[in-house]
């Protein structure tokens, strides 16, 4: 404490250094007069005593600087010396600077972009009071529990209150002659004051409350025009009024996370609903604590809610709400290592633009040897020389820095605004925050260091009479020194981040043009959903659908329509089961499975192999019937056909299989090998969400309107979207072109930074060799010649690097392959020759400039300096 | 480090000869030297060079607090007095001294 007051005093003293002067000033005279008073009075003349006062106090300079000391500090100020000199030697060679600072700048702005994209992503901490104390809470195993047991574990008072919430619910909202749907977050009622939600306008949802809406920022403003008198106007989503009652501040993070941003919260009062829960322990309360309370409420619910497929006390967990406990909870193994391996990349990157300001700040030391040797020869100490240079560094990394830090709120602001045409709600906040000032602070410093350290020590360690006398004739033969070995191996990253960044552009262009076994370019997907309440019976649902089919079939430009319940790569249902095969023994078998309505091979143009595809026929009431894919009927029956036999799960009746569809892509595009069933639509459970399939030729604004026209007047309550199926496969292919736009842009930085290493290495390298190019062309060297020693350096740095990268890119690409389509392998020969053809002509581009310069070297002019 | 006249004082101890002396009331530097002189009866004379960067060190540490007022020949002058924590800092340093004293006796007189 007080070693802080005493630095503060001598930072307060920074500002005052002329007043320290003049009060000793005023002092020492007041010292001496007083003095030569008494010596007057003891008799002697006024300015023989003055005299005598002055040389008894003695020599004034030394206490001068003695006081002075006492309130310096004595670090801050040499480096504030160092740092203005470094300004000054910074400012008296501007391209330098700008050279290093821009690398700097670009290694930088990526890394604390890509840091910036990953804590939000991963670390992002919910809008939520005291988040810490937050748990999320599964019963035997099930993510969402319905809504009776809900209320019967709150009211057990386990907790400092229990909330429960859905995250996936929708409502179609009526507004003039439009209905469109909307994502909503289903919450029960007490779940904003449980969890502890801010609302920037009006009011949180409170207990009690029925039929009025929370609004998400973001929605208020593109669709509501930011209306100021917002709160308390009417909305009628599902038919009913609601009052619009609070707005959610601008960077509402939702318990989910991941950029998940529904327009809407709605208290939730179905009894049918599933929630999610989410409970406050209590203080003092951890989470093994919170397990052992539930396995006691376990066995209560199961005395009260009995179930014969599961105890509730069985798979109990208690999971934190944000960090790193709930990414391992979550078991995001391949979202956090996609993450992993981008921070790899641009710290790669940032390597890269290191090594440049490295071999700039050496090529500057060499050119700067006879200062420094001067230096040293008056007597300047090495660690004050080192860490002079270490302060130029520091300077560098700092204002780098400071650009990386503009260029990643740039990019950063831009991303965040980047609507994903994504199917959920999804809306990133990224700001600027603490974690990202000391994540950056640290780089500047480690890049400082790494930078500036070995230049320096180079620097300094130079022999003191070579410096002087200027000679360096002779390192000239010596290849492998400092700056060149940094090129290679900048050269060899950027390899591997180009073979990276290629095969991901591979990736993107096979998974484009990939056909995932169905007709992307001529169907059509029209998605209906309607009000749920309007639609209380299967029978009722069903009648729609046959109605609004025929309705559609009759268009014109419309050769097909049928109706599916998953669509394909958009959305899964999945079965993991016992089968039994015309009533033998149990198989376990996991698959896809769908509804699909009569006439859905022909609108996808899916080939039916053998049997037949479902018609009108197979309808609620007649018998059970199935169609299997290749792999599954494969997997059940060899090479028999399975038309005709009859497969029986738990919970149906005997199925009979009467036709083999082709193998297709379900859920993701990398899929193999996928089993799949097929069930009719109509023998399947009621929805509220229809997904025509149309198959139309042509894709017209016309069509649009036609289909729209045709289901709005079937339902106007219900909301109708309609886009192309080519458009939907935006989140089948969403992570080949994240991973395209990002590994090969910072493949693309990566070859911009090594070329400018390159080409300033070779360009020093020539600058350094001048007399010699001239010594050589007076002895008659062609320019041929002259060429060829230019290229022949680079060639030689550019050989070791690519064929360094090509090593290391062989062994490290290979994790990548979890993230490519089937098929294209890491080690793609391709692939490694466009990296090096590409490198080659950028090496080429790079020596040109330096080679002209070597040509044009006038032998006279280069020898008047011998 | 300060540097003092015969006899030679031990090291930090003009630190504790000023806290004493402006143990009684606020000093200029000029009476703080005089003060410690007639108190030792001339035996201790401490060098004008030394006393100004010792009492610049003390008021760094927060020992001293100084102001400017007037002297008693009517001239400017700028008064040095302790503060708590100096008050704190004589306390120990001249428990410390006295036990150091005492120590040395201890030696002297048994061997």
């Amino acid at each position: 404490m007080n070693r802080l007051k005493e630095f503060a005093r001598r930072l307060l003293y920074l500002g005052r250094r002329k007043n320290l002067d003049s009060v000793l000033d005023q002092e020492v005279q007041f010292h001496i007069e007083t003095r030569a008073d008494e010596l007057q009075q003891a008799g002697l003349a006024r300015g023989q005593a003055m005299a005598q006062a002055r040389r008894e106090f003695g020599r004034q300079s030394a206490m001068r600087e003695d006081s002075r000391v006492a309130w310096q500090i004595k670090w801050l100020e040499d480096l504030s010396s160092d740092l203005r000199y470094a300004f000054r030697a910074l400012r008296r060679s501007p391209g330098f600077a700008l050279a290093a600072i821009f690398s700097l700048a670009l290694g930088i702005g990526a890394n604390t972009t890509i840091f910036s994209l990953t804590m939000e992503f991963l670390f992002s901490v919910p809008s939520a009071r005291q988040p810490e104390r937050l748990a999320s809470i599964q019963l035997a195993g099930n993510s969402h529990s319905q809504m009776p047991i809900y209320r019967f574990v709150r009211d057990t008072h386990s907790f400092d209150g229990l909330a429960g919430s859905f995250e996936e619910h929708q409502v179609n909202w009526r507004h003039g002659e439009d209905t469109s749907q909307l994502g909503v977050y289903w919450v029960t009622d007490n779940y904003f004051d449980v969890v502890g939600v801010p609302v920037a306008m009006g009011r949180p949802i409170h207990a009690g409350d029925r039929n009025v809406a929370v609004l998400n920022y973001n929605f208020w403003q593109s669709q509501l025009a930011g209306d100021p008198d917002v709160v308390g106007r009417t909305m009628i989503l599902d038919g009913q009024p609601h009052t619009v009652i609070g707005v959610l501040p601008r960077d509402h993070r939702t318990l989910l996370g991941f950029g998940f941003a529904p327009a809407l919260y709605l208290p939730v009062h179905d009894d049918k609903a599933y929630v999610a829960f989410v409970a406050r322990l209590p203080e003092g309360m951890n989470r093994p604590a919170a397990f052992a309370r539930l396995k006691v409420i376990g066995q209560e619910l199961d005395r009260n809610f009995p179930n014969r497929d599961f105890h509730w006390t069985e798979d109990i967990r208690v999971d934190a709400v944000a960090g790193l406990d709930r990414l391992k909870s979550l078991n995001m193994i391949p979202f956090t290592a996609f993450f992993g391996v981008l921070m790899v990349v641009v710290g790669l990157v940032l390597m890269i633009a290191c090594g440049n300001v490295a071999s700039l700040l050496l090529a500057r030391a060499s050119s700067r040897r006879q200062e420094l040797g001067i230096r040293l020869a008056i007597g300047a100490g090495r660690g004050r020389l080192v860490r002079q240079l270490l302060a130029e560094s520091l300077l560098l990394a700092v204002l780098g820095t400071a650009s990386g830090l503009l260029l990643d709120f740039w990019l950063t602001s831009l991303i965040s605004r980047v609507q994903l045409p994504l199917p959920m709600p999804f809306q990133l906040h990224i700001a600027p925050d603490w974690r990202l000032l000391a994540y950056s602070a640290a780089v500047a410093m480690a890049s400082a260091l790494f930078c500036g350290l070995f230049p320096a020590l180079k620097a300094t360690r130079s022999d003191l009479n070579a410096a002087l006398k200027r000679q360096e004739l002779q390192s000239s033969r010596r290849l492998w020194n400092m700056r060149n070995a940094l090129v290679a191996g900048q050269l060899a990253i950027s390899t591997l981040l180009l073979t990276a960044g290629l095969l991901f552009l591979e990736n993107l262009s096979r998974s484009t043009s990939m056909n995932p076994g169905f007709d992307v370019d001529h169907t059509v997907w029209a998605r209906m959903r309607l009000v749920p309440a309007k639609y209380p019976t299967n029978e009722k649902t069903q009648a729609l659908v046959n109605t609004a089919l025929d309705a559609l079939r009759a268009l014109p430009g419309v050769e097909a329509a049928s109706i599916a319940h998953v669509v394909p790569l958009n959305d899964q249902q999945t079965n993991g089961t016992d089968v039994r095969i015309d009533g033998g023994q149990a198989v376990h078998v996991q698959f896809k499975s769908n509804n699909v309505g009569p006439d859905y091979f022909r609108a996808m143009a899916i080939p039916i192999l053998d049997g037949r595809g479902f018609n009108a026929g197979d309808r609620t009431g007649s018998p059970a019937v199935a169609i299997l894919n290749e792999n599954f009927a494969r997997l059940l029956f060899n090479k028999d056909s399975p038309v005709g036999h009859t497969l029986k799960f738990p919970w149906t009746e005997t199925v009979s299989i009467v036709g083999v569809a082709k193998n297709s892509k379900y859920f993701t595009l990398g899929e193999e090998n996928a089993l799949a069933m097929y069930w009719p639509f109509a023998q399947g459970p009621g929805t509220e969400s229809l997904n025509f399939m149309l198959r139309a030729p042509e894709f017209s604004p016309d069509l649009v309107k036609a289909i729209n026209r045709t289901l709005g007047g079937l339902d106007p309550s219900a909301a109708i979207e309609i886009k192309p199926m080519r458009d939907a496969l935006v989140l089948a292919l969403l992570p080949s072109r994240a991973g395209a736009a990002i590994l090969g842009s910072m493949g693309g930085l990566g070859l911009l930074l090594a070329s400018i290493g390159l080409y300033g290495v070779l360009a020093f390298t020539i600058s350094r060799r001048i007399r010699e190019i001239g010594l050589r062309m007076a002895l008659g060297a062609s320019p041929r010649t002259v060429l060829w020693m230019v290229f022949r350096d680079s060639f030689l740095l550019v050989t070791v690097g690519i064929s360094l990268g090509l090593g290391i890119a062989m062994a490290a690409t290979q994790p990548l392959a979890m993230f490519l389509v089937p098929g294209l392998s890491p080690t793609d020969p391709l692939t490694f020759l466009v990296v090096i053809a590409l490198l080659g002509a950028v090496a080429v581009a790079a020596t040109i400039g330096p080679a002209l310069r070597a040509l044009h070297v006038d032998p006279m002019i280069a020898l008047r300096y011998e | 480090m300060p540097t003092f006249n015969s006899p030679e004082l031990l090291p930090g101890t003009l630190y504790l000869l000023v806290l004493r002396t402006l143990a009684r009331g606020p000093l200029h530097g000029y009476a703080i030297a005089r003060r410690i002189k007639e108190h030792s009866a001339e035996a201790l004379q401490i060098e004008d060079g030394s006393l100004y960067p010792a009492l610049n060190r003390m008021l760094v540490k927060g020992w001293l607090a100084a102001e400017w007022g007037i002297s008693e020949n009517n001239r400017k002058a700028r008064f040095y007095r302790l503060t708590p924590l100096g008050r704190k800092q004589l306390e120990a340093e001249a428990k410390e001294f006295d036990k150091l004293i005492q120590a040395i006796q201890l030696v002297m007189k048994t061997v």
